[in-house]
């Protein structure tokens, strides 16, 4: 550095680049017509500036690369590449010279350099060049060491070290969410929607080139991101195919479980491995990052061992007037007949008409029977169905129903003039 | 000692010799991670920037806020965790929890003396070479694995002696968390399941005494749950997470901290390196330095009115803007309020004889001043063409008052850096047009093309901010004022728009320099509008005004491809503009429009789009826009296409990370062309991602030597001077020999900054 010298003048001086990828140089087109007082000027002047390109001076992205400008940013799961040049500044020749790059992170200590061989000399104005790369494998501080040891002529053994600190950030933001197919109740068909948004936290836009749902060994998928047209899968995210930053984009699979794990689980329960997310970006000039979520975990919807479910309900219903749900009640365990009694509790704008606390009768495992039931809203607007209550009598438990369904509650009148 | 820094500080550029230094560093690696302790004098940090505010609170107890503090950054940590190795390390995990359960229970505990014990275990020994694999990592490291393991070991109260400051708030957030649910140690996995079975419409729900949620404003409720990404090479630590209990949905952190976070740790990181081989070179072309561009220029526009008239020089003032001092004052007196017309016409009469002019208003005038005032304005227009004798009133808001808005001394920049450092004798031979090399020709100094050029001018000094100041008194270039039916004594029966079309681009283009590019499209798609308007009327067999007049079909065809071209030029600006704001989906429709009206401009704006899915990471689109212009360009014949053939093609390679493959084709150019400069220069960068600095070097100075005249370009300039710096400590020499030829060649509008010798 001209500005503080090292107190030990070094014969030797490392210089240390980062390599991000170069950018277009882009110029400021001024143009102006024939007839305009400066003519021919303002058209040859850009005609002759080389960064313009030719026979389209106008267009403002050049072809002229320029080297990176600034450190700039690096994000996890991109390759951090750097130059290390090693000069001789004096005018003797310099032995035995050995040049070491080790990147020091959180957890561990990397050599990234190419070779460590010795160079036996290096004459005067000449240099030693090594370029590092580095996929980036985690996050926060990272400081990259560069040690230099050489002899100069008069046999003395000199050794220098200079450190490079950078800070290594999250590109991605990745969130999850688990839709359990519901089916028609005769079994379960333990088919799992899983959402995944996916945000570009940086601060340039990332061409999104792979987003994959790499399954466990349980399931198969079956990627929703793609609607076919013309017997051509077309993107839904249509032409634009980067994120610009801050942009989140919804990622839809389907997983299935494999046949065999049906059968065997039957209704998968407790905590299953999905698998995990995929994810190949690239931003300027191809400068590629790849990052893997950790494995994808789902909790089975639990049953329980009484599970309820709705059979039919009508979407709309006239304020104050009965309207009639047919629920299915199934029996979830194993071995165990259950004698169930149904309690119905009113809330207040669910009303149930019909006897609370009837006998269900005996009910066998992994069976089930269907029950009407009527009820009536007193309040308009969207109305949560709840209230219903099934103890077993052999054990003394209850299950409790709430929220299983809603319908929209509409003044009868206003059902009437429509 | 001589390495004491603050620990808000990084250390630049410490490059003293011997193991000491190491054994600091690393010391000071391994302090960050483990949670700042508090330094001994023979430390420096490295890496606290981000706690280094907090260190003095550490030892406080009772300092809510710092909890807080603390609480938000194991929150938000959760989010950032990344490295599954870290995670699941399990030493590393132990270490932590080790650390949180003692000043849990003994907080008191904590003295100066525990932590220079704790340090003494981290230090290392001599050895500064020593691995670091288990070092015990940052608690901000912690995934929310890690923070659920944490909570089941902390049942078992296993714990060591290594108390780690700083994490006091953790630990009591944790505690706490644990006393409001008792029984529920395991229970955080049920509910924040329970949470996700919010999303099906029909479930059921079991009825647990402990159904209630102890901590729901803990969880989303959208239902999603944050996942860790992690670089794949890791995969095999990964699949050991399917031990660790299902995440738990922790809140997301705050995106704005977490870009607080962003640009803090940047600019440290490339303070860092900028002593060696960056430093920010302000330049359009960079688009990361939108902001300070506009930094940079508001502090090179000088303020209104400060200086007076007086104190410019005429020996470095241009020559244009000297003569413009003379048409500001003319105009100034024309437009300062509405006055009888006898009175502007006596200003504008001149020497122009009235009905001369009248005859000039040819085919060529009618076509190239056409324009559509607005409502407003055209309302005025007619007025005064009806009351022809009367005095019409205008508000002298609507008048245009254009003045010269500063008139002190164009710098010269090239000098400025001479005089510093080659000395005044070598400064002094730097000569730079002014008043006197430019002949003083114009005579008829009240036409708004002298606006124009003088704008124009401002645009290509990149003196912005001075531009659109002077560009103010013409609003949106619509007053009645700047159309010839203003007035109709100086120009009987001429009629359309004084303001040059050109100007109009310029004016539209001007915000987007500035910061504005949304007003920029604004203009530009009105300007679209009424150049569509003209097109439609010449359809129509009207003039290009809408009027009935009778045009040849030859003047008919020539006015449509005048305003054909005009239309295209206004998308050419528009897609530049959607390209300077990223819109890259519109910029490449915009240009695709482009394409109807320069049909010959095919294979180049093919290529730029190209170029464009280059930018944007998009290599396959890339690769099919480069497909398209080989198509184009074999009906072509000749050497123009030939290159962009294959210059596309080498930036395809670039594309794919091929530098030795993309400098093959670069190479290739220069052996049709020799002289082609982006060629030579793009080769030459390629040559020093291949690690060969020193050839590298010689391209560069070889064309630069060869001929200074057309190759000293700014970019090329920025990339030479860059590998200077990269090649030796004595870079400083060799930049001012190119300050040097620099100061030959390059006018007024040069950016020295590209020289990095500030």
């Amino acid at each position: 550095m001209e500005v503080n010298p090292p107190k030990q003048e070094h014969l030797l001086a490392l210089k240390v680049m980062r390599l991000t990828k170069p950018t277009l140089f882009t110029n400021i087109p001024v143009t102006c017509e024939d007839r305009d007082l400066p003519g021919d000027l303002f058209n040859q002047l850009m005609k002759d500036d080389p960064s313009t390109v030719n026979g389209a001076e106008t267009l403002m992205l050049g072809e002229m690369l320029t080297l990176p400008q600034n450190f700039g940013n690096i994000f996890l799961g991109e390759t951090f590449s750097s130059y290390i040049s090693v000069h001789n500044d004096s005018n003797q020749i310099v032995k035995d010279i050995l040049v070491k790059a080790d990147l020091q992170t959180s957890s561990q200590r990397l050599n990234l350099s190419a070779s460590n061989a010795t160079v036996a000399e290096l004459k005067s104005d000449c240099c030693i060049d090594d370029v590092i790369h580095h996929e980036v494998k985690e996050i926060g501080t990272h400081i990259l060491v560069c040690a230099v040891s050489y002899t100069t002529q008069s046999g003395e053994k000199m050794y220098f070290r200079k450190f490079f600190k950078f800070q290594v950030l999250k590109p991605l933001d990745v969130k999850t969410k688990f839709y359990n197919a519901e089916s028609d109740l005769s079994s379960v068909t333990d088919e799992v929607f899983l959402e995944a948004q996916i945000q570009n936290i940086t601060t340039s836009p990332m061409f999104m080139e792979k987003v994959s749902l790499e399954p466990s060994m349980m399931y198969n998928v079956v990627e929703l991101n793609t609607v076919k047209q013309v017997g051509e899968g077309v993107s839904t995210f249509g032409s634009r195919t980067y994120l610009q930053p801050l942009d989140t984009r919804q990622y839809l699979y389907c997983l299935k479980p494999k046949q065999e794990f049906a059968e065997k689980a039957g209704i998968i329960k407790g905590v299953t491995v999905i698998g995990k997310l995929d994810i190949v970006w690239k931003t300027n000039l191809g400068e590629r990052g790849r990052l893997q979520t950790s494995q994808l975990q789902r909790m089975a919807p639990g049953y329980g061992d009484v599970r309820l479910s709705l059979e039919a309900i009508p979407d709309t219903v006239n304020l104050e007037e009965p309207f009639h749900i047919t629920c299915k009640i199934t029996n979830c365990s194993s071995e165990r007949t259950m004698d169930l009694v149904l309690e119905m509790c009113n809330t207040n704008s669910i009303h149930w008409c019909g006897v609370s606390g009837r006998q269900l009768g005996k009910l066998n495992p992994s069976s089930s029977l269907y029950l009407a039931l009527t009820l009536l809203s007193s309040v308009q607007g969207l109305q949560s169905v709840s209230g219903l209550r099934l103890t077993d009598t052999f054990l003394k438990r209850t299950y409790e129903y709430d929220d299983i369904a809603q319908v929209c509650v509409v003044s009868s009148t206003i059902q009437v003039e429509g | 000692m001589e390495h004491v820094e603050g620990s808000a500080q990084i250390i630049k550029e410490e490059s003293v010799p011997g193991e000491v230094e190491g054994r600091h560093i690393i010391q000071h690696v391994t302090q960050e991670e483990q949670g700042q302790l508090l330094f001994h004098e023979e430390t420096i940090d490295l890496g606290g920037d981000e706690f280094g505010s907090e260190e003095n609170e550490t030892v406080s107890e009772d300092s809510s806020n710092f909890i807080d503090k603390l609480n938000e950054h194991m929150m938000e940590s959760v989010i950032i965790s990344d490295s599954p190795n870290n995670s699941e390390d399990d030493a590393g995990e132990l270490g932590c929890l080790q650390d949180i359960v003692e000043p849990a229970e003994d907080k008191s505990d904590h003295s100066l003396e525990q932590v220079l014990d704790k340090e003494e275990i981290v230090t290392l020994s001599n050895d500064s070479e020593t691995d670091h694999d288990d070092t015990p990592k940052d608690i901000s490291d912690m995934t929310s694995d890690s923070r659920a393991s944490l909570k089941e070991e902390l049942t078992q109260e296993e714990t060591k002696d290594e108390p780690i400051f700083g994490n006091e708030g953790t630990i009591d957030s944790t505690l706490s968390e644990d006393k409001t649910n008792p029984e529920e140690q395991m229970s955080e996995i049920s509910s924040s399941q329970s949470s996700k079975d919010d999303a099906i419409p029909v479930c059921t729900i079991f009825s647990q005494s402990n159904q209630a949620n102890s901590q729901p404003q803990l969880f989303l409720h959208d239902g999603f749950e944050p996942q860790m990404v992690k670089s794949p090479s890791f995969s095999s630590a990964s699949e050991t997470s399917a031990k660790t209990p299902p995440q738990v949905v922790q809140p997301s952190p705050s995106l704005s901290k977490f870009f607080g976070d962003t640009v803090n740790t940047n600019s440290l990181a490339s303070d860092f390196f900028d002593s060696f081989t960056t430093s920010t070179f302000i330049s359009v072309s960079n688009p990361n330095a939108g902001t300070s561009v506009s930094e940079k220029l508001s502090s090179l526009s000088t303020p209104v009115g400060e200086s007076s008239p007086d104190s410019a020089d005429p020996s470095y003032s241009m020559g244009i803007e000297r003569s413009e001092s003379g048409v500001s004052t003319a105009c100034l007196e024309t437009c300062q309020s509405p006055k009888p017309f006898s009175q502007i016409q006596a200003v504008f009469a001149g020497s122009d004889d009235p009905f001369a002019t009248a005859l000039n208003m040819s085919e060529i005038d009618r076509r190239n001043d056409a324009w559509l005032p607005s409502e407003e304005t055209r309302n005025v227009l007619i007025s005064v063409a009806t009351q022809q004798y009367s005095t019409v009133f205008i508000d002298k808001e609507n008048l245009t008052m254009p003045g010269l808005k500063f008139d002190n001394i164009q710098g010269d920049a090239v000098k400025d850096l001479m005089l510093r450092f080659l000395g005044e004798q070598a400064a002094a031979k730097r000569q730079v047009l002014n008043a006197n090399s430019v002949e003083q020709s114009f005579v008829g100094l009240k036409q708004l093309i002298l606006w124009f050029v003088r704008l124009a001018l401002l645009v290509k000094l990149s003196l912005f901010q001075n531009a659109e100041m002077e560009f103010e008194p013409f609003g949106n270039l619509d007053q009645p004022d700047l159309y010839y039916e203003y007035y109709p004594h100086v120009y009987p029966g001429r009629r359309g728009s004084m303001v040059p079309f050109s100007m109009r681009i310029l004016h539209a283009e001007l915000q987007q320099y500035l910061g504005n590019p949304q007003e920029s499209l604004d203009r530009l798609h009105n300007m679209k509008t009424i150049c569509s308007q003209i097109l439609r009327n010449l359809e129509q067999g009207l003039a290009e005004d809408g009027s009935m007049n009778n045009i040849t079909q030859e003047n008919r065809h020539a006015s449509v491809q005048l305003w054909r071209s005009r239309l295209g030029r206004v998308m050419y600006s528009m897609a530049n503009c959607l390209l300077m704001m990223k819109d890259y989906v519109l910029a490449v429709d915009a240009y695709h429009s482009v394409i109807k009206y320069y049909p010959e401009q095919e294979p180049q704006l093919l290529s730029g789009i190209g170029r464009i899915f280059l930018q944007i990471g998009d290599i396959k689109m890339a690769e099919k826009y480069f497909q398209d212009v080989e198509r184009v360009a074999q009906k072509l014949d000749g050497l123009q296409s030939k290159i962009m053939v294959l210059m596309n093609r080498a930036f395809l390679h670039l594309g794919q990370n091929n530098f030795a493959e993309a400098h093959r084709f670069f190479t290739e150019i220069l052996r049709t062309e020799p002289t082609n400069a982006v060629a030579n220069n793009n080769a030459a960068v390629c040559l020093l991602y291949l690690g060969k600095l020193k050839d590298s070097l010689r391209q560069l100075e070889g064309m630069v030597q060869q001929d200074p005249k057309h190759y000293l370009h700014e970019s090329v300039l920025f990339n030479l001077t860059t590998m200077y710096e990269l090649e030796s400590s004595r870079s400083m020499q060799k930049k001012q020999s190119l300050l040097e030829a620099v100061a030959v060649k390059e006018g007024d509008s040069f950016n020295t900054q590209c020289l990095k010798l500030g």
